[in-house]
């Protein structure tokens, strides 16, 4: 169909992966951790995995998740993941050791990309969407390009990705909770804005709802920096055949698993 | 148990199209093959059903396009497609280079608009057989469906029958009172086989914000929830129509597959099970075969209505 897929691109596989741990991150977020050797050699950061959740025979479909770390010595994946229907309640009651190995196709659709010569970078995090840009965020640094990153969520506990920035990566997240629990009270939206108004940028990146992702690609068209964003639709095949998990772009409407998650915020028809 | 080895013989003929085995993709699941292409070698595959094409591009429907449901889901995708011409210059050309026949499913608004499509590859040696989907809209009948008009289905297949030899299959749609009394229908009209059934009208709603979960609302509900009903009118339009079956709907497994073919179906196909396991098409390949050899059966075709009643 479309042919803006990335060479550099890893060959999905369908891996067969033991589930290593399964933790509550805060009430609804929880935190997975896959053995997958196989993806987590080949995964570019920005990119997924398409998983059947074993126990549920009445729900059929594969779920995608954003991995938010990849060891490729230990063959491990980490995902963080939100309850938010049954099937994610569900996955909260798979324990290590007492389930079958999961069916895991990855690595799938296409990464961030971190333009040539960039020097300094600006992830805007709302919520969960401060997982997909984890993995890219090691990238970033370890090209030598200072990162800047903002962090929204509703509350103080829903910042679950705050500690694996400043632990992992070393990168301390400027916060905003919407309930003024944790830094700045109020939307990510400002910080961010602060800091666009302040410094150069050659690249935005911006995961999260998509009212936020609308207004962060508004405000860096403003700033004229290029800005990518990770959209996330209902998927059911995952690999381009299907046309379920459509967005929609200048180009027409483009496949969120093959031509995105990542795209180019200002082809995104919002 | 057959208490020799022999290879069994997996060859079937469907409607004039020869198919090294009985397994073919439902058209929509598959993209035209090279999407899977990573998971499944698509030479090893009775034939490849490609998507819908139309003879100009169709944006489609808006997303929301699918929800899971019960043991299975609901789409509205609305045959997007890039059109004819995008079609021969990239999916025909790439399956061109794959030793696969190649049934193209053909989809219109108007009766003019089947002809167009069915015209514009009747040359193309590289399509093998044509897949006529009635189950579209009619825009020149206030969006009636086709295929539940015997008489509308019978004016499609007949200006398609008209534009080429090629081995002609039409597609029914579940969504009628008497299957069997539009399988007559396309069948008078030249139908060289009968694929059967479309996906089944249904809908969900989201009892949080009162909304349905699809922006079309409505949708066509797929995968193993609708296996028995497919199973029904595969049975039904077997005993009606002379032509060969194409039988769908929900096969996920060897064993599905086989009931199929059991109640009147000469090939298969697998669409829902390959976005759960996109292996699922070699799978069910190498599970008839398996069956055949365990149940002493030399060839595939016995199968086909082999139902004791």
């Amino acid at each position: 169909m479309t042919d803006n897929v990335s060479p550099a691109r890893p060959k999905p596989v369908d891996e067969s992966c033991e589930l290593i741990a399964n933790e509550r991150f805060t009430d609804s977020l929880w935190d997975m951790t896959l053995r997958a050797p196989k993806i987590a050699r080949e995964i570019l950061p920005g990119q997924f995995v398409h998983m059947k959740i074993p126990g549920m025979a009445g729900r059929i479909l594969r779920r995608p998740f954003s991995v938010y770390f990849a060891d490729p010595d230990e063959g491990i994946l980490k995902i963080l993941y939100q309850v938010v229907g049954k099937g994610s309640a569900h996955m909260t009651t798979l324990m290590p050791g007492r389930v079958d190995a999961l069916s895991v196709m990855g690595p799938m659709g296409n990464p961030w990309s971190l333009p040539d010569g960039a020097k300094r970078v600006l992830f805007v995090l709302g919520g969960v969407g401060a997982a997909p840009l984890a993995m890219f965020g090691e990238q970033v640094l370890k090209a030598g390009v200072t990162l800047d990153v903002c962090m929204g969520a509703q509350t103080k506990d829903a910042l679950a990705m705050k500690g694996h920035y400043e632990q992992v990566l070393g990168v301390e997240p400027i916060c905003a909770t919407d309930d003024g629990t944790f830094g700045h009270a109020g939307f990510v939206t400002q910080p961010a804005a602060e800091l666009l108004e302040k410094n150069d940028y050659d690249l935005v990146c911006c995961c999260g709802p998509e009212p936020l992702m609308r207004i962060v690609a508004g405000m860096a068209a403003d700033a004229d920096v290029p800005c990518e964003v990770s959209m996330e639709k209902r998927m059911a095949c995952g690999i381009g055949a299907c046309l379920s998990c459509v967005v929609d772009t200048v180009d027409g409407k483009k496949r969120s698993c093959v031509d995105g998650p990542v795209f180019d915020a200002r082809k995104v028809v919002w | 148990m057959a208490n020799e080895t022999f290879e069994p013989k997996l060859a079937v003929n469907l409607g004039g199209l020869a198919m090294k085995n009985p397994v073919t993709d439902a058209s929509g699941t598959f993209a035209a093959g090279r999407e899977y292409s990573d998971f499944v070698d698509v030479e090893r595959m009775g034939a490849v059903t490609t998507k819908g094409v139309s003879v100009v591009p169709w944006q489609g429907n808006d997303a929301p396009r699918i929800a899971e449901t019960p043991s299975g889901m609901l789409n509205s995708i609305g045959l997007q497609n890039p059109g004819v011409e995008v079609f021969k210059q990239k999916d025909l050309a790439w399956l061109a280079g794959k030793d696969v026949p190649v049934i193209v499913n053909a989809c219109g608004h108007s009766v003019a608009e089947y002809e167009g499509i069915i015209e514009a590859l009747a040359d193309d040696e590289r399509v093998g057989a044509f897949e006529v989907n009635i189950s579209c809209p009619n825009v020149d009948a206030g969006g009636l469906t086709f295929g539940t008009v015997p008489e509308q289905a019978a004016e499609v297949v007949r200006v398609c029958r008209a534009k080429t030899t090629k081995p002609l299959i039409v597609k029914l749609t579940p969504n009628v009172t008497d299957i069997t009394e539009i399988a007559r229908a396309v069948e008078a009209e030249g139908a060289d086989a009968i694929s059967l059934i479309n996906t089944l009208l249904g809908m969900a709603i989201d009892v949080r914000t009162r909304k349905p979960i699809l922006a079309r609302v409505v949708g066509g509900l797929s995968g193993p929830a609708v296996k028995p009903v497919a199973l029904r009118m595969v049975w039904q339009v077997h005993n009606a129509v002379k032509v060969p079956l194409l039988g769908m709907g929900g096969i996920a497994t060897a064993e599905d597959a086989i009931e199929f073919m059991l109640a009147g179906a000469t090939a298969v196909a697998v669409g829902t099970a390959n976005f759960v396991n996109p292996h699922a098409v070699e799978e069910v390949i190498d599970g008839i075969r398996a069956y055949c050899i365990a149940q002493g059966v030399h060839d595939v075709n016995e199968l086909i209505g082999g139902l004791k009643a």
